[in-house]
């Protein structure tokens, strides 16, 4: 097995009386695009600026390709540390064109031969090395700020938020050719976001940070699937959580028993609103909910209920004839996740 | 030791960046140095006893209120100039603007000799403030207008759509943004009028800088001026510290994105009242200046021009004031880079040291050198090398303070994307901090140019034998009486100096539209 | 692909631009100061080596006349202009490594100043031969080399000479209310107020001044003025130095002149001021500085003094080919001390309290 790309070992790090990172433990593999996902405040930046070599280590180490780069006395300083940096607005230097740009990084004879013309190919960017940054679209300039990260091949490449400065539309396309850019270097990078689609759809490997701390980090379907606990399982998408009481293999909840993998006792259970399937009562016998909103998205449709004051959100088809008022039997496709009581997130 | 002090409390900047702002520091500390030595050589008595005679309270309190009704002028008449130029519809605008910052190329003493020939009952305080407020208003104009036209639109129309009227939106929100600059305007106009000694001398005024020449001429004594001097050194340490205070407690823009450039505001029926402002102030401090000129000029060739002669004085002028230049915002970068990116209580204490320069008289500084340099570089002694020193010292405030604020315009990302890259500190600096506030430095050489093309006293005592700049011959001849003579030297500076003054105009005001 | 960090705003470009001509400057910088600096280090030099002069008079009335000098003792100068106190104070810094071989200055205090801090040499006799009694230094350190004087000048059209005041007294005679024109500020003025203070002490001084003021005299901005209000008739009498009225006469032709020169001798009112010039302590051959000295008071100085400038020769016998003027021997010098007119700063401070500055 090849050795990490980037290896953080209770990491430390903050502004004085106020810690930012309180021991952060995280493990690159190289190739691999890692998405480092957290809300506003959770230290993302804090935690890429350190990888980078711009925020002084408190507490732990840090290793980039194989090599010591923070902690335990040695800060190897931001240009030493071949760590690449792609930044909210692309951070272009607006004094040279798109070749200067991309070659920055290059010592002399590398800007002259091939390297260049190579990166911006990778990025799709052929044939613009004599543009000015200012003649380039939003997307354009993000590729090209890119190109100049990976221009060196550096041991790894840090993506901060780079995509929340372009439209909705944009963002998905130049996501997709980013990531292929990616692959295509064999880089291994690090993403920071807040955006959970973002880090789902992108990565190889999602690390949730919140206060200071990675607290999982998996594959983006483990992490839907079997998130480490209700927070996590929130923060990476809707949840639907109810009480329930384990037994072997079940939990019996509001909408009857769901089948779990693991658990026993009381606690909590969680399910993704698309797996809440709505039917229209057969009789009066049947449990019913009362549709309480319906919010329109396109291909789907989120539903809000009330089964005797439990609040629910369903997933369903957007044509799906539902509205408010209406009453509704909830049935659960698939299995539930079991929290036993006490296992707060 | 100060590098070490200064790494300590920088945040680790580049120890070349460190160098070479302690290297800047040091030199600056000369005239303290100088100023500490002479004043201190009879006692503390002495000290005291020059320092609590009558005259001296007087002197300073004249200093005092000239200095702070010229800044007040020059606040208003910068700021509002400043506004007509760039934000409303006056007809002809674009030339006023030149014209607004051309005052920088007149000299105080030739403005002063002008109006004294043309208005010869115009002396005393009335006269001292009009004419030195008339010379340096355009240190305010150029800060406010470069503020102005880099623009924020965006926050004078939120405020529109939330009721406030036009003349409300430019008291509240347009005021407080260009706050910091008219602040760092009226630092330079506050300093520069402290240490005019022209004008106060022509008009009869007596400032605590006049009070020092007179020292030197009455006693032929340099320790009682150097005791003065000190003082002024405090007065201008208080203006310096205050002005940092005031600028400290001000917003500055947030958020990011590129501001946008409010269209002009339409002036209607307030016109011919915008109209009347501009000629005033062209009227004050060119046009009776130019007039004066003209006359002489006429009356002076007639007497016949020395061709020659005045053309190897424009050479050594742009010769020593090119060099000045140069060697200044050399300085000046460092100094600015730290001040702008480190902020800590050493960098700050260097800043502040860094404008005690300006507010000192000419002679002080130029004995200050004298007194050290001959000791210390013998060699360079009446030698380009020194002189060139004495402007850095003279005039790196002026410098210090655009590069800073060119500097802290660059955004930070691009430089950690160049160190993310490989580049170190100082590759860093050279590739992507300096291109990126070059319209800065560029800005801050042509205003260290024109400083140093009328500069006098410094000049004198430390020039290489040999070299005659235009602002020595004009005092040669004006000290003889003879303006006829003088006069074609003095449209010469000021045509050298307005060519940098208009590069500086025209850098700082199209700042915005980067 | 060719990779070119291509420079696109214009400012970058004048960046540049300005930096290409600082450059050629510093390159053409070098060379003339240090050629002109060379000989006058080392002695190796011999004959080319040239003698500095301090001159705080100014270059266009002494430039011609030391030019003559190099001519015919073939002795190069090394001149640097400047103001005399500011040169004084420069010497007095530049303490025992001063370049300066001969101080040439405006005013007796200046020299007063360096004699007493010990920078002067005492001149050889034959330097100051010929110099008339009271106008060498009493300790021979250095010599005038020309003099002007206060004088009264008023509208011959309308006064005699003998109805002009013979003293400081008679200046305040009724008579005079409203006919005397003074420039406050100006130094010429402030070095008589202080004359009268020696002669009177302060208090005496102080008074002199509150009746001066009570007689309404007329202020002007510089001497030129006064001279101008004697001629279109605002005043009838006028406090000046005695070369003011030349500048005039050239303008109008003497034939038109109203305005005349009226000397009062022995009173501060005719007061006698000298520029001078002395060899520093610090002059690398002191027998070469003083024969500039020397020159300064041949008879070849004392005349281009008469004719150029209108200043009173400080030899006898020397007659202006230009100016009408009485000879030195005949003005009379107050019972002063020109080496105690050194306290500006007080007689500055009167003036204030007086309301006349």
């Amino acid at each position: 097995m090849e050795e990490s790309a980037l290896v953080l070992d209770d990491v430390h790090a903050g502004h004085p009386g106020t810690p930012v990172l309180s021991g952060v433990d995280l493990d690159v593999p190289p190739g691999t695009l890692t998405a480092v996902l957290g809300g506003s405040g959770c230290g993302k930046t804090t935690l890429l600026r350190t990888v980078a070599g711009f925020h002084p280590v408190e507490k732990g180490s840090i290793h980039a390709g194989g090599r010591l780069v923070a902690g335990g006395g040695v800060a190897v300083a931001p240009e030493r540390r071949r760590v690449g940096l792609v930044s909210q607005e692309g951070a272009l230097f607006g004094h040279l064109d798109v070749a200067a740009n991309v070659g920055f990084g290059l010592d002399r004879r590398a800007r002259r031969g091939d390297r260049v013309g190579e990166v911006l190919e990778l990025v799709g960017l052929a044939g613009y090395g004599d543009r000015m940054p200012a003649e380039l679209s939003g997307g354009q300039q993000q590729r090209v700020a890119l190109a100049r990260a990976l221009a060196p091949a550096p041991a790894l490449v840090l993506l901060d938020e780079p995509f929340v400065a372009l439209d909705a539309g944009l963002r998905a396309e130049v996501r997709g050719q980013v990531r292929d850019a990616l692959t295509a270097a064999g880089a291994t990078a690090v993403l920071v976001t807040h955006d959970q689609q973002e880090a789902l759809g992108t990565a190889d490997l999602v690390a949730v940070l919140r206060d200071g701390r990675v607290v999982q980090c998996a594959p983006p379907r483990t992490l839907y699937d079997s998130p480490a606990d209700i927070g996590v399982a929130r923060f990476v998408g809707d949840a639907v959580v109810l009480p329930a009481d384990a037994t072997d293999g079940a939990a019996a909840t509001l909408l009857g028993p769901v089948p779990v993998p693991s658990g026993r006792g009381p606690g909590r259970l969680l399910l993704r609103p698309e797996q809440l399937r709505l039917r229209v009562p057969d009789g009066d016998r049947e449990a019913t909910a009362k549709v309480a909103d319906v919010v329109f998205h396109g291909p789907d449709a989120t539903v809000e209920l009330d089964l005797d004051g439990t609040g629910l959100l369903a997933r369903v088809p957007g044509r799906s004839d539902v509205r408010p008022g209406d009453r509704v039997v909830v049935e659960v496709a698939g299995e539930g996740r079991f929290f036993p009581a006490g296992d707060d997130g | 030791m100060l590098r070490d002090a200064l790494r300590r409390r920088s945040g680790g900047a580049a120890p070349a960046l460190l160098t070479g702002a302690a290297l800047a520091g040091l030199l600056m500390l000369t005239p303290l140095v100088y100023l500490a030595v002479r004043s201190f050589e009879r006692g503390p008595a002495y000290v005291a006893n020059v320092l609590t005679r009558p005259r001296t309270g007087q002197l300073f309190a004249n200093t005092v209120v000239l200095t702070a009704a010229a800044t007040l002028v020059c606040m208003v008449a910068g700021t509002v100039a400043a506004w007509l130029v760039v934000r409303t519809d006056l007809p002809g605008r674009r030339v006023w603007g030149v014209l607004f910052a051309l005052p920088l190329a007149v000299p105080s003493y030739v403005a002063g000799f002008g109006w004294i020939s043309g208005f010869p009952g115009i002396v005393g305080f009335g006269g001292t403030l009009l004419v030195l407020s008339s010379v340096s208003f355009p240190y305010v104009f150029l800060a406010v207008s470069a503020t102005l036209s880099r623009g924020d639109a965006g926050m004078e129309e939120a405020a529109r759509s939330l009721g406030l009227g036009p003349v409300r939106v430019l008291l509240t929100v347009t005021l407080r943004r260009v706050w910091p600059a008219v602040l760092a305007g009226a630092l330079l106009v506050a300093l520069s009028v402290i240490s005019d000694f022209g004008v106060p001398s022509l008009m009869r005024f007596e400032t605590f800088t006049l009070g020092i020449f007179t020292r030197y001429r009455s006693t032929f004594d340099p320790t009682p001026a150097a005791v003065l001097g000190l003082a002024l050194v405090a007065l201008a340490l208080v203006v310096t510290v205050a002005e940092a205070r005031v600028r400290g407690r001000s917003t500055e823009r947030v958020g990011r994105g590129a501001g946008r450039r409010a269209g002009p505001t339409p002036l209607g029926r307030w016109t011919p009242a915008g109209m009347l402002f501009v000629l005033v102030v062209v009227g004050v401090s060119l046009g009776v200046p130019a007039y004066s000129l003209t006359v002489w000029t006429v009356a002076g060739a007639s007497a016949g021009i020395d061709g020659p002669h005045l053309v190897a004085t424009a050479l050594d002028t742009f010769q020593v004031a090119g060099l000045g230049a140069l060697l200044t915002v050399a300085l000046a970068l460092p100094v600015g880079v730290l001040a702008a990116r480190h902020r800590g209580r050493v960098v700050r204490a260097l800043e502040n040291i860094t404008y005690l320069g300006f507010a000192l008289p000419g002679v002080t500084v130029g004995l200050a050198l004298v007194y050290l340099g001959i000791r210390v570089f013998p060699h360079f002694y009446q030698q380009l090398p020194m002189l060139i020193a004495g402007y850095a010292v003279l005039f790196l405030p002026l410098a210090v303070g655009i590069v800073r604020t060119a500097v802290s315009d660059a955004p930070v990302r691009l430089e950690e994307a160049s160190r993310s890259l490989g580049r170190g500190r100082m590759q860093t600096l050279a590739r992507v901090t300096v291109p990126l506030a070059a319209p800065g430095i560029v800005a801050a050489a042509a205003l260290v140019f024109v400083s140093v093309a009328r500069e006098l006293p410094a000049t004198l005592m430390l020039r290489p034998t040999g070299t005659e700049t235009l602002a020595m011959a004009i005092w040669s001849r004006t000290g003889a009486s003879q303006f006829a003579a003088a006069a074609p030297y003095a449209v010469l500076l000021v045509a050298l100096a307005a060519i940098p003054t208009l590069v500086l105009d025209r850098v700082l005001r199209r700042r915005g539209g980067d | 692909m060719q990779i070119t960090e291509r420079p696109t705003s214009h400012h970058w470009r004048l960046l540049a631009a300005g930096a290409a001509t600082a450059l050629a400057l510093t390159a053409c910088a070098g060379s003339p100061a240090g050629d002109d600096a060379a000989p006058q280090d080392g002695a190796t030099a011999g004959e080319a080596a040239a003698l500095t002069v301090y001159s705080g008079r100014s270059e266009s009335r002494v430039q011609d006349l030391l030019a003559q000098f190099e001519a015919e003792s073939g002795i190069p100068l090394d001149v640097r202009y400047g103001d005399t106190a500011e040169l004084v104070a420069q010497v007095l810094e530049e303490g025992e490594a001063s370049p300066a071989d001969v101080f040439f200055a405006q005013d007796a205090g200046a020299l007063g100043a360096l004699s007493e801090a010990g920078r002067l040499i005492p001149l050889d006799d034959e330097v100051h031969e010929g110099v008339v009694d009271g106008y060498v230094a009493a300790d021979g350190t250095w010599t005038a080399t020309s003099a002007r004087a206060r004088v009264i000048a008023y509208d011959s059209q309308e006064l005699t000479p003998e109805e002009l005041p013979q003293n400081l007294d008679d200046l305040l005679d009724p008579r005079w209310q409203g006919q005397i024109g003074f420039p406050p500020g100006n130094s010429s003025w402030n070095t008589f107020v202080t004359a009268v203070r020696v002669d009177r002490g302060d208090d005496g001084a102080r008074q002199w001044l509150a009746d001066f003021d009570a007689q309404n005299p007329e202020r002007f901005n510089n001497n030129h003025g006064v001279i101008d209000g004697i001629e279109n008739g605002q005043i009838q009498i006028g406090l000046v130095n005695h070369y003011y009225i030349y500048s005039k006469m050239e303008e109008l032709g003497e034939e038109n002149l109203r305005t005349r020169n009226h000397h009062v001798g022995g009173d501060p009112l005719g007061l006698v001021n000298v520029a001078g010039a002395g060899v520093m302590d610090t002059a690398d051959d002191p027998a070469r500085a003083q024969e500039l000295v020397a020159f300064l008071t041949s008879e070849t100085a004392q005349q281009y003094f008469v004719d150029t400038s209108g200043e009173y020769a400080v030899r006898s016998g020397i007659t202006s080919t230009v100016y009408d003027m009485p000879d030195i021997t005949e003005l009379e010098q107050p019972d002063i001390d020109l080496a105690d007119l050194r306290t500006l700063e007080e007689t500055l401070e009167m003036l204030q309290e007086a309301g006349m500055s």
